[in-house]
């Protein structure tokens, strides 16, 4: 039997650490629990983005949260990549690293996108046997997200939850739940998310991810560029309740708002913890709103990559 | 007795998923492309085999997502790269050239900082000759001005991000009057690690300025053909551009290559128009000015 959080610190309500905010943060040094960064903004950096995190994880816990580990291709392990990672970690004092059940590319490309597996017994060998491989590389904790999703494969032979569960039992490693993305993905397989929270193991949640996404009707992407929907804060006070409460974080990337907006957002998450806290309705601010658009092709990108650019006088 | 088809590799729809999204004429060119279909074949219309529709969506509109935001999300980052040729392009044609350009560099990196390395690289290969409307061989024309420009436009970005100075003792103006006057000439100058050295055959340099100072939805008009020399460089985690001469540009190679002052001065006078009187004076100034910026780190 695991421990809750498999052991790990509840750290509290923390933002996604994005340039935008750099000055804000080194200036006023606001009341954050703790911070995420994307990792391959940092772990090359050699000026300012490098600088600015050596100083927020002076003040800050800080976890690492990667998008292009792509667990889930047939490519061989990046083993450059990870001991870049490894480097990081250590200098930043991570208090775990994460990425995401997915693939980005094959061949030695990087399409630069969460792409979805199949969900098979293959499948899930292959993932397991690489999260093995790399768990003993990092030394560090390894924790991997649910991603959103818009297909489903005819080879699949797993439901999304049973694959997740099984793939964190026999790689012994962490789960971050992104409950935005439980939300958005159960929406466009039609799946129930209330089923999927329900039947994940609970005590291997390190980790929660929060975010807006944006509404095309008849399908949602994870855009992380607006609030949080009421129906995902109710899911977060579902899996709040199963876990008991695990270090929540949330993610904005397009549209980035002032700095106290985001602060704001997160804050919101206390209203949803229960018994821990008196819940308190939401504001109607968070009614979701609906994209007007024709046809695949014109609607935002999911989950856009944060991309630091230069500051030049 | 039919024997249904053996189960389909990992690797296999992968590399088919790959070929389908990437595919420049969208999903529909995609699945029929010589690639994926020698992946998993497929009839026209059949695409629900691999991939399963919703309640609503079909298999291709689903798969459509994806392929949507490859191209979008990458050429949004391949113009954040490069935001001032994207502006003097218009983001029609700069989409344009960087949808051609992702065919022929697709990312192989971990980093989007990588995406833009080879543009400049894209821009020279498929530089147009007479025939599409470029200028006569041999001569400087506006395609030189977009290769000059995304070249420029890199170097601010590496040196963003790259090695610098920050936290390090450089050279002080005292410590290079206090190096004894007698080794001057033979001694060497370590340069600052973040310091480039340009040479454009357009002004891209003052045409960066002038965008920057221009008002919002001004037009800043496509300089005329001139050689530019430039030094690029990084101080407090900030980059910092300066127009410099020829011969400044001259000496600052030379140093960089490492060339004792002596071998660097030479070098200089003998691009420039000046006597020597009139060079020597300038010189001090320039070593001044040059320390006094940051370009130095040691001399020995």
């Amino acid at each position: 039997m695991n421990p809750p959080r498999l052991g790990h610190d509840n750290l509290g309500l923390g933002l996604g650490l994005r340039s935008v905010h750099f000055d804000h943060i080194l200036k006023h040094q606001p009341a954050v629990d703790w911070f995420e960064i994307i990792s391959e903004n940092y772990i090359d950096s050699q000026g300012r983005p490098r600088y600015v995190l050596q100083q927020i994880a002076e003040r800050y816990p800080v976890v690492m949260h990667g998008v292009s580990l792509s667990i889930g291709s047939t490519d061989p392990l990046d083993f450059e990549y990870l001991g870049k990672l490894k480097r990081l970690a250590k200098e930043v004092n991570a208090q775990w690293i994460s990425d995401h059940i997915c693939w980005t590319g094959v061949m030695g490309r990087n399409t630069h996108d969460l792409l979805p597996v199949p969900f098979t017994e293959q499948t899930l060998r292959h993932v397991v046997e690489r999260v093995r491989t790399l768990q003993d590389f990092l030394e560090r904790p390894f924790v991997l997200e649910n991603p959103s999703s818009y297909v489903t494969f005819q080879d699949s032979t797993l439901d999304e939850w049973e694959f997740v569960s099984r793939m964190a039992e026999e790689a012994d490693c962490g789960l971050l739940l992104d409950v935005n993305n439980v939300y958005v993905s159960s929406f466009n397989h039609d799946m129930d998310p209330d089923k999927f929270i329900r039947s994940l193991p609970h005590e291997r949640i390190v980790q929660f991810h929060l975010a807006g996404h944006s509404n095309y009707t008849t399908h949602l992407i994870d855009t992380h560029d607006n609030h949080v929907i009421d129906p995902v804060w109710e899911l977060y006070r579902t899996a709040h309740e199963l876990t008991g409460g695990v270090s929540t974080l949330l993610e904005w990337d397009a549209n980035i708002p002032p700095f106290e907006v985001l602060h704001d957002e997160v804050l919101k998450a206390k209203r949803f913890m229960g018994e821990y806290l008196p819940a308190t309705p939401a504001s109607p601010e968070e009614a979701e709103p609906v994209l007007a658009m024709s046809g695949i092709g014109g609607e935002r990108a999911p989950h856009p990559l944060h991309h630091i650019l230069p500051e030049v006088e | 007795m039919s024997e249904s088809p053996p189960p389909r590799t990992l690797g296999t729809v992968q590399q088919w998923f790959q070929a389908v999204v990437t595919h420049p004429d969208g999903v529909e060119g995609g699945v029929a492309s010589e690639e994926a279909q020698a992946l998993i074949r497929l009839p026209r219309g059949e695409l629900e085999a691999v991939i399963c529709r919703s309640r609503n969506l079909t298999a291709a509109e689903r798969i459509g997502i994806y392929a949507n935001a490859y191209y979008s999300r990458l050429l949004e980052c391949v113009g954040d790269c490069f935001p001032l040729l994207r502006a003097a392009l218009g983001e029609d044609v700069f989409n344009g050239f960087a949808f051609d350009y992702l065919q022929r560099y697709p990312s192989r990196s971990y980093t989007l900082d990588h995406l833009g390395e080879t543009f400049p690289r894209f821009l020279e290969e498929t530089r147009p000759g007479p025939e599409d409307g470029g200028p006569p061989p041999g001569e400087v024309g506006w395609p030189d001005f977009l290769i000059d420009l995304a070249s420029f436009e890199w170097v601010l970005a590496k040196v963003f991000d790259g090695p610098g100075t920050e936290g390090q003792t450089l050279l002080t103006p005292e410590a290079l009057s206090a190096h004894p006057a007698e080794r001057f000439a033979e001694a060497r100058l370590t340069l600052v690690p973040c310091l480039r050295l340009l040479v454009s055959r357009f002004p891209v340099n003052a045409y960066f300025t002038a965008a920057r100072q221009a008002e919002e939805g001004e037009e800043v008009p496509i300089p005329d053909p001139a050689p530019e020399y430039t030094a690029i460089t990084r101080r407090d985690f900030i980059v910092r551009r300066y127009s410099i001469s020829q011969p400044q540009h001259a000496l600052l190679v030379a140093l960089q290559s490492g060339a004792t002052i002596a071998e660097a001065l030479a070098a200089a006078a003998a691009v420039s128009d000046l006597d020597d009187d009139a060079l020597a004076a300038e010189f001090r100034s320039w070593f001044r000015l040059f320390t006094a910026e940051g370009f130095f780190q040691a001399i020995e």
